[in-house]
């Protein structure tokens, strides 16, 4: 888990904050409150997921819930990894 | 001094957030999976709205409303929806009173070639040239939109989007188009359910700086609350470009039998926009990047387009007539 959170904070710096200090977004921070990530920010988003760790994220997965912030997406991407029997 | 350069793509060493390998290859294509991996994603996705169609097609009047600017893409988004894929097509221009005469006219010919209705929405001129005057002189939007757009263009774009989205929830039409190239929009977005609570979340990233620019008179172009409500009204986004063979110079062929031309009044990036070369000029002086180098670079990196011809649409300085024509017009404003 925390080589994931590790993979989506790079990404997320790399890709959306740029030069931003590591201590200005928290695991819980919200990206679309924040105004960091945008609507095409989101589709970006999703083809890094797809490409990254190899899941399909499914048209009815686009929700906040799952896409949020840091610790969302690393449950999210856990649960897509091992889905409930 | 020489900007440098991805060896591969195009992209600057002043694009945001970039970094070179030893043989000056960019991030973006040393992470790019290549052609034959695109190609099957294409398919897919393809296949994906085929099915779609079958389920959503004649439920309502018209199939799919399209974002028709008039420029060459959404004018062969436009063709392959009628002719491809036999949709019925209700365009929408929004006329943000710098279209170019000569797309005035592309609009009305190729809708009366392609059997379309065009549904025409024009604002109170003074509202949007506010709007774009306050972009041309500030930044209001966050250093990821900057990658992909001016200033301006997200202003007019993001008002775009609404708009469709708003009328086809009222029309209850199933589908909203988009003439996105390739290097527009990945192709994972291609074929996509707009997710209301999604929506209403980054929504606010356009509408509150434009809010507090123009007031309550732009409300007419966003999404009611009360339409975020009702999340089964919400149409599926398509933009066919992305999962299509594109070549710039068949498409062009293709559509010029419609009576489509391209205009010789705007820049090389637009092929219906008068404003673009100004929201240009703003933004390579502002961040040291052309606006459009993120699709062109793409573009590049698809083998849609070579890498000379994609530094020939992102090198030249903009032209200084078409800078100052609007420019001129919107210094009204400020």
């Amino acid at each position: 888990m925390n080589d994931t959170l590790a993979t989506i904070r790079k990404f997320i710096f790399d890709n959306f904050l740029f030069d931003a200090a590591e201590e200005d977004l928290g695991n819980d921070d919200s990206f679309l409150d924040q105004g960091i990530i945008d609507s095409t920010g989101v589709l970006e988003l999703v083809e890094w997921l797809e490409d990254t760790f190899d899941i399909a994220v499914d048209d009815d997965e686009l929700i906040p819930e799952n896409l949020d912030s840091v610790n969302q997406l690393a449950a999210f991407i856990n649960k897509k990894a091992n889905p409930e029997p | 001094m020489t900007t440098k350069r991805c060896t591969q793509c195009i992209l600057p060493s002043t694009f945001p957030g970039i970094s070179f390998n030893d043989e000056g290859v960019c991030i973006h294509c040393q992470r790019y999976r290549g052609r034959d991996a695109a190609e099957k994603q294409m398919a897919k996705y393809e296949q994906k709205f085929v099915q779609l169609l079958q389920e959503k097609k004649k439920s309502s009047t018209y199939d799919v409303l399209v974002a028709y600017s008039g420029g060459k893409d959404s004018t062969y988004t436009l063709d392959v929806l009628v002719n491809r894929y036999e949709m019925r097509v209700l365009a929408l221009t929004f006329d943000n009173t710098f279209i170019s005469p000569r797309a005035e006219e592309n609009i009305r010919n190729v809708c009366g070639a392609l059997g379309a209705d065009l549904f025409i929405v024009r604002p109170n001129p003074a509202i949007l040239r506010k709007i774009f005057s306050t972009a041309a002189s500030r930044e209001l939007y966050s250093a990821k939109t900057l990658e992909r757009a001016s200033t301006i263009c997200t202003s007019c774009i993001g008002i775009i989007k609404n708009i469709i989205l708003r009328t086809a929830i009222e029309k209850e039409i199933p589908f909203v188009g988009f003439g996105w190239s390739p290097g527009q929009a990945p192709v994972q977005s291609s074929v996509m359910k707009t997710n209301a609570r999604l929506m209403q979340s980054t929504q606010q990233a356009i509408y509150k700086p434009l809010h507090e620019i123009a007031g309550d008179a732009i409300n007419p172009y966003f999404v009611t609350s009360e339409q975020f409500d009702h999340p089964e009204k919400f149409p599926w986004n398509v933009h066919p470009l992305a999962f299509l063979p594109y070549d710039e110079e068949k498409i062009v062929e293709r559509i010029k039998q419609y009576g489509w031309e391209k205009p010789d009044d705007t820049d090389p990036n637009s092929s219906n926009c008068l404003l673009n070369a100004y929201a240009n000029q703003i933004h390579r002086k502002r961040y040291n990047f052309h606006p459009y180098v993120w699709e062109i670079a793409n573009m590049v990196r698809e083998g849609v387009m070579t890498r000379e011809e994609g530094l020939e649409k992102i090198e030249p300085p903009e032209v200084e007539h078409m800078v100052k024509y609007s420019k001129d017009i919107l210094d009204n404003y400020s």
